[in-house]
């Protein structure tokens, strides 16, 4: 399964920081550019889990404790950066609403 | 709706229950026949059939769902290779048993952390 | 017939084939020192003959789990057949079955084999016992997808 999905929220942090000059600006995209790189690793985990899934439907697994490890640090990844991700939109709309 | 954003996995995860479930039951039937004169014990066969694709299934990218068409689980006669008829061997059919629940629980269990992992994308991660 | 409820009656279906066995059995043994009846007509030992719901395995059912599976329905009993074995001769003169030499007929029933069939019968019947539990087990956990709701 693949997550970019997720990821739809995000642009909108990355493309702030482009035309700030501030000090702010470098720890956002450092952010963003942290974000892509998890992302990139959970879904890597992710696919991993899957495929070992199928090896085991195939009578392949080498072992069983190992898949179900797989999948389960996987799934909590998963769940790690979705809050992670909720957080930073729910901060974005924060900021967005302030008076200016 | 699920299976539209869904891997080859649960197709080939339903394929493997369905394989264990029908195992079952002939392993039953070998148990229930264990003293049936001239009963020559049945077996399936599905996880042969993969050899072919075992190694595009294994691999960790998203897997085309045509490879699931071909296999299905089969039932056949147990052929021993010394060309005598096969009886019913009653400790291995228990341990066949043992082996063969596990596989349908492990199954199960992966069914349901799979779903659960696209649940949190689904509800994006609020219960 | 779903594919648990299917299992069950499998393995409930050998239960039945064994217990009769074990009863036929305990008949046997009961009737070790029975002589003959008035009408000259003595015990036989019985045996149960029991066969597989699905007698022929024809290469059709090769072809794919399809048809074969509804078939799958475990053992049936055939029959339950007297075994034509000559009776056992005693000398028992006080007896009053006894013929004039003494010698009383009684029934030809082997006590070792029939020992060997009870031990038999009993341990598939576990295993029928077994293989239920692991069907009832395996349903139970199908109930379980999904988590908690």
């Amino acid at each position: 399964m693949n997550v970019e999905a997720v990821a739809a929220g995000l642009p909108a942090l990355g493309g702030a920081s482009a035309p700030a000059g501030a000090p702010g600006a470098d720890s956002l995209s450092g952010f963003g550019n942290w974000f892509g790189q998890q992302l990139s690793q959970v879904n890597d985990q992710l696919q991993r889990a899957d495929a070992g899934l199928r090896q085991l439907a195939l009578g392949d697994a080498s072992n069983l404790h190992q898949v179900m490890i797989n999948l389960e640090e996987a799934r909590l990844s998963f769940q790690l950066l979705v809050q992670v991700r909720n957080r930073a939109l729910e901060a974005y709309q924060e900021v967005m609403r302030m008076q200016v | 709706m699920i299976d539209e954003i869904d891997s080859a996995t649960m197709g080939v995860l339903r394929l493997a229950l369905d394989a264990a479930s029908l195992r079952h039951r002939v392993i039953a039937h070998n148990v229930a026949n264990t003293n049936t004169d001239g009963y020559t014990p049945l077996r399936v066969s599905f996880e042969e059939q993969f050899d072919a694709v075992r190694s595009a299934l294994g691999r960790p990218e998203p897997v085309d769902r045509g490879l699931l068409e071909g296999p299905r689980p089969v039932i056949s006669q147990d052929a021993p290779l010394d060309g005598a008829s096969a009886r019913v061997e009653l400790d291995m059919e228990i341990a066949k048993l043992a082996q063969n629940t596990v596989h349908y629980q492990a199954l199960l269990r992966g069914v349901s952390k799979h779903l659960s992992i696209l649940g949190i994308a689904v509800t994006e991660g609020k219960r | 017939m779903m594919d648990y409820s299917q299992a069950f009656e499998i393995s409930a279906s050998g239960m039945t084939v064994e217990k009769l066995r074990i009863d036929v059995t305990a008949v046997n043994i009961a009737n070790m020192h029975s002589t003959a009846a008035a009408d000259g007509t003595l015990f036989r030992p019985l045996r149960v003959i029991s066969r597989s719901s699905l007698p022929v395995f024809a290469s059709q059912f090769e072809d794919g789990a399809g048809e074969a599976v509804y078939k799958l329905r475990g053992a049936q009993i055939h029959a339950v057949q007297e075994l034509d074995v000559p009776p056992r001769s005693v000398y028992e003169p006080g007896n009053p079955g006894a013929d004039d030499k003494g010698f009383v007929a009684l029934p030809g029933v082997d006590h070792v084999s029939e020992m060997v069939t009870l031990v038999v019968a009993l341990r598939a019947y576990e295993a029928n016992v077994a293989a239920m539990n692991a069907a009832r087990t395996m349903a139970m956990k199908a109930l379980e997808v999904g988590g908690n709701q």
